[in-house]
């Protein structure tokens, strides 16, 4: 039961962090097994030619909020080490917790006022709750690769600037029935342009 | 399918049927029989039908009871599983991987909410919490289920089949399953069948394990379906339930409820028997009925029918009347038939044994009576048997007609039965009466002289006075027979002897009657066939016509020459032939003969011919004398017809008819035997005749008696002043001539002169005759 009561420092500064590639790009097209778009899906790229040396930074803010009774947004990526904020926007306290194995943490009943944080230090999903109210559900993505990136609603993630070859491509998506709710492929990747390719999952619940 | 009366004719035997009663009484047991058995089936039928009708509906209602509490427990055991699956602690305990205190939970869960089975089922297909083993096959097959959504269903685990459900826990995804299962074994479901109203023996069984012919249904749906099982009737409803595993081994598997229909009938067979056992009383009853209704109705016609045949064995048999109906009625026409039978046949009877004339008995009657008599009857005490025969009664009943005939016979018989006191008077027919004499008090002679006297007395009848007579004649008992006919046959000749010997007298038979009656049987017969035999013959005596002096006439007699008895007298077969009737054709041919040989002789000389009473009565006689006289061609003056006086004592007025008429012809008519009889001078007066002959008696007087030749000549003198010839019969002597001579006959016939010849000399008499003439002239 961890409580983060301030944010990570290095946070913004991965923000703010531009992207230096100029190979070429992946472009998935997530359909479900009905054929429809798949939003939220979070596909994680590993070049066989290695990652860059450097902090991975992501240009969306690293912040799990709560407004409305449910996580905003539903699916979050972040870098490993990162410390993520879980600021309360609602009016109606929460007891947000984690039982998934890359972090286990309860933050227990707060409010407004205060803005747990945490550090999530290793790789993989984890699953965000709400003791009190069921239905909340949320999703922390810790990947340890700058090439990451979700679909929208249209499904389509689109990953840019990494370098050619051998790609190990892995799709995540919380409700995949896969083991550990991912789906992984080997992609060859173009010393430029775009390797455009539709990738099918299978839902659970649907 | 045989006819009903065809099968009973098979069934009883047909002598059994012969009774009226048992015919109705069988035909109303059956039909009641029949009726019985309809409503036992019927009602058989209606309370099956009805009691499938009342189960299939409970069971339909049972079958949705079932639903609705299995979706209850259900409910339970998923509300306590979703509890459980949303328990911070425990899902915190499941996220960790802390296994004591997860199944510690389950346990204290499994108390709380009396569950036997609950595990928990990691979303890796972990289980933990259940204390069996599963084998590997089960928890991949159970983490499909569960992973294919699977929520509740039918699962077996271990021995038993369990209602199991699955809560998923989420912490917050999906991290695995939670399962409480209770187990539905037959204990649990008859627990909830004990909600229904029947005991429906709910079980789960797999459909493969189902019968054939018993649809999967849904629940609540009115479709049971009947089903034989070792003979009992089972309505059975199988009801899908879900599996947890839908790959189960095990396949489908359905909720069956049956309910035997048979024992539900068993709880009607009280009902039905007692049906039956009504119905019983029924046909017992309608058999009774109907057999005291039928003998009631027969009893009449069986005693109709005794007395019938008591009838027809000639009682008089009367059925005694007991009701008023239409039976009661025939009951009275059959006696008043049987009444007027009796009435009828006393009549007969009294017809058959008495004449229906004069009432008196017949001789039928009679001939029993003598029997009975003939028993008193000794030699020495003889009794006495009488003939009656009225005299000219003939001549009664054809003058004055057969009513006053009748009218006479009646007369008489009142004066019978006055005169014969006790005697038994019977009508033999015709005027013929018999008298058997039972009367000490009076001699048989005293009896037959008061019935001679009191019969000649004068009748008056229909206002004619009618004088008749009787002769009787008498036959003793035993001495003249000892047998009804004998003594009847020999009165009967006495009788005859009596009417021979001059009528109006009464003889008693004697033995020599019997012989004399052969005797002239035997004549009767061959008097038949001399005719025919040319066994007749007629000789002529001369009459001598004593003023012409010559022959004048000759008178034929008739001569049988019989091939045995010789030449029998006239004396003896004129009487046979006219008591039978011969006389007619001998009398016609008599009178040809003489006609014809006649008609050979000299124009002078006529012939005489006898004509009997019953000949002359015959009306053929004008005929005969008309074809006879053309036939020879005689003259009808030189025929002369003698007829007796007593013609005219039986009718008067029809023999003088008889005689103009033959005397309107030319014939002439001589009155034989003048002088003996009933001799009337008014017959002289009443008819013209040509002669007179004088009766042989007073010729052979005359030599003996004075007075005799004072009749001669009185007869003579009264001739001649009547104009009517004389001729004298039987003159046997001169003397005898000489007297008729002076006495002034005109005509002598006799010995003396000639005795009768044979056609074939009469014309050497006749030249004789005339050569003596031509001498004496």
């Amino acid at each position: 039961m961890l409580r983060f009561l301030t944010p990570l420092p290095g946070f913004a500064v991965m923000l703010l962090t531009p992207s230096l590639a100029i190979a070429g790009d992946l472009e998935l097209h997530v359909v479900d097994q009905m054929g429809k778009p798949v939003a939220d899906a979070v596909v994680t790229v590993k070049p066989a030619a290695g990652l860059p040396n450097r902090p991975i930074t992501f240009p969306w803010p690293l912040t799990m909020v709560q407004q409305n009774i449910a996580f905003n947004p539903h699916v979050l990526i972040v870098p490993v080490g990162a410390t993520v904020p879980f600021p309360n926007k609602d009016n109606v306290r929460h007891h947000i917790y984690s039982y998934s194995k890359p972090a286990r943490f309860n933050m227990k009943l707060y409010g407004q006022s205060e803005v747990p944080t945490y550090t999530f230090r290793t790789a993989g999903a984890v699953a965000l709750g709400c003791n009190i109210h069921d239905r909340m559900s949320g999703f922390i993505k810790v990947v340890d690769t700058p090439y990451a990136a979700k679909s929208g609603h249209d499904g389509t993630v689109r990953i840019s600037g990494m370098p050619g070859g051998n790609a190990t491509v892995t799709i995540w998506h919380p409700m995949a029935r896969t083991p550990d709710n991912e789906m992984v492929m080997q992609v060859a990747l173009g010393a430029s342009g775009v390797v455009s390719k539709p990738v099918s999952l299978t839902l659970r619940g649907m | 399918m045989a006819r009903p009366s065809a099968l009973f004719r098979a069934l009883i035997p047909r002598r059994w049927l012969s009774s009226l009663s048992r015919k109705i009484t069988l035909f109303y047991g059956a039909l009641t029989v029949i009726t019985i058995v309809l409503i036992v089936m019927g009602m058989r039928y209606g309370i099956a039908s009805y009691a499938e009708a009342t189960i299939n509906q409970e069971m339909a209602s049972g079958s949705a009871v079932f639903e609705r509490m299995a979706a209850m427990r259900y409910d339970q055991m998923q509300q306590a599983g979703r509890v459980l699956s949303h328990d911070f602690g425990f899902r915190t305990a499941l996220a960790t991987g802390d296994a004591p205190t997860i199944i510690s939970a389950l346990d204290s869960l499994k108390q709380r909410q009396g569950i036997e089975q609950a595990m928990v089922v990691g979303l890796d297909g972990s289980i933990v919490g259940y204390a069996g083993h599963l084998n590997k096959d089960f928890r991949d097959d159970l983490w499909k289920a569960l992973d294919g959504g699977a929520q509740k269903g039918v699962v077996q685990l271990g021995s038993k089949t369990y209602a199991a459900v699955a809560e998923p826990i989420e912490a917050p995804t999906l991290i695995g399953w939670v399962i409480f299962a209770n187990p539905v074994g037959s204990d649990e479901l008859t627990d909830i069948a004990r909600l229904t109203a029947l005991d429906m023996k709910p079980r789960i069984m797999r459909v493969a394990d189902l019968g054939h012919g018993i649809p999967v249904t849904k629940a609540g749906s009115n479709s049971a379906a009947l089903r034989n099982v070792d003979g009992e009737q089972m309505l059975v409803q199988a009801i899908p339930v879900t599996n947890f595993l839908p790959n189960s081994h095990m396949g489908p598997r359905v909720l069956v409820l049956e309910y035997s229909l048979s024992k539900a009938m068993n709880g009607y067979m009280p009902l039905i028997w007692l049906v039956v056992g009504l119905g019983v009383v029924g046909v017992a009853l309608a058999v009774a009925g109907s057999w005291y209704l039928a003998r009631r109705l027969t009893r009449p016609i069986t005693a109709l029918n005794q007395a019938a045949q008591r009838m027809s064995m000639g009682e008089h048999a009367h059925v005694t009347i007991e009701t008023g109906d239409e039976l009661g009625r025939l009951a009275t026409s059959f006696n008043r038939m049987v009444d007027d039978i009796a009435e009828r046949e006393r009549q007969i009877t009294h017809l058959a044994f008495h004449d229906a004339l004069t009432g008196l008995p017949n001789r039928t009657l009679l001939r029993q009576h003598m029997a009975l008599w003939l028993a008193h009857a000794t030699p020495a005490k003889q009794r006495a048997l009488m003939c009656l025969d009225l005299d000219n009664f003939k001549s009664v009943n054809d003058t004055l007609g057969h009513p006053t005939g009748d009218a006479l016979l009646c007369e008489v018989t009142s004066r019978l039965i006055a005169t014969c006191g006790d005697s038994f008077v019977a009508r033999l027919g015709g005027d013929e009466f018999a008298v058997v004499m039972d009367d000490d008090l009076r001699s048989p002679t005293a009896l037959a002289r008061d019935i001679l006297a009191a019969i000649s007395q004068p009748f008056l009848v229909n206002g004619h006075r009618i004088v008749i007579g009787t002769s009787v004649g008498l036959a003793m008992a035993p001495t003249d027979g000892d047998t009804p006919m004998d003594l009847l046959k020999n009165a009967d000749l006495a009788l005859y002897r009596a009417k021979s010997d001059g009528k109006a007298g009464y003889r008693y038979f004697e033995t020599g009657m019997d012989a004399e009656a052969q005797e002239r049987r035997l004549m009767e017969i061959d008097l038949h066939d001399a005719l025919a035999r040319s066994e007749l013959e007629l000789h002529f005596q001369p009459l001598f016509g004593l003023s012409q002096n010559r022959v004048t006439a000759f008178e034929a007699l008739l001569r049988w020459n019989h091939p045995m008895r010789g030449s029998v007298s006239p004396v003896n077969f004129i009487p046979v032939a006219e008591e039978t009737g011969l006389i007619i054709p001998i009398g016609e041919w008599v009178i040809r003969e003489a006609c014809r040989i006649a008609a050979s002789w000299p124009e002078d000389i006529r012939v005489a011919v006898n004509v009997s009473p019953v000949q002359f009565r015959s009306n053929s006689l004008n005929t005969i004398v008309l074809q006879a006289l053309a036939a020879s061609g005689l003259e009808p003056g030189r025929l002369e017809l003698e007829i007796t006086e007593s013609l005219f004592i039986d009718n008067v007025e029809g023999t003088l008819a008889s005689l103009h008429s033959l005397k309107a012809m030319g014939v002439r008519v001589a009155l034989d035997d003048f002088g003996t009889g009933y001799s009337s001078l008014s017959y002289l007066r009443a008819f013209p005749f040509d002669k007179i002959k004088i009766d042989r008696s007073f010729i052979v007087d005359l030599l003996s008696h004075d007075g005799a030749t004072a009749i001669i000549k009185s007869i003579t003198s009264l001739a001649e002043a009547l104009g009517i010839e004389t001729t004298a019969e039987g003159v046997e002597n001169v003397d005898q001539l000489d007297i008729l001579r002076d006495q002034g006959c005109s005509h002598i016939q006799g010995y003396y002169f000639s005795r009768p010849m044979p056609a074939s000399e009469i014309g050497r008499l006749l030249k004789l005759n005339t050569e003596n003439r031509q001498n004496a002239a």
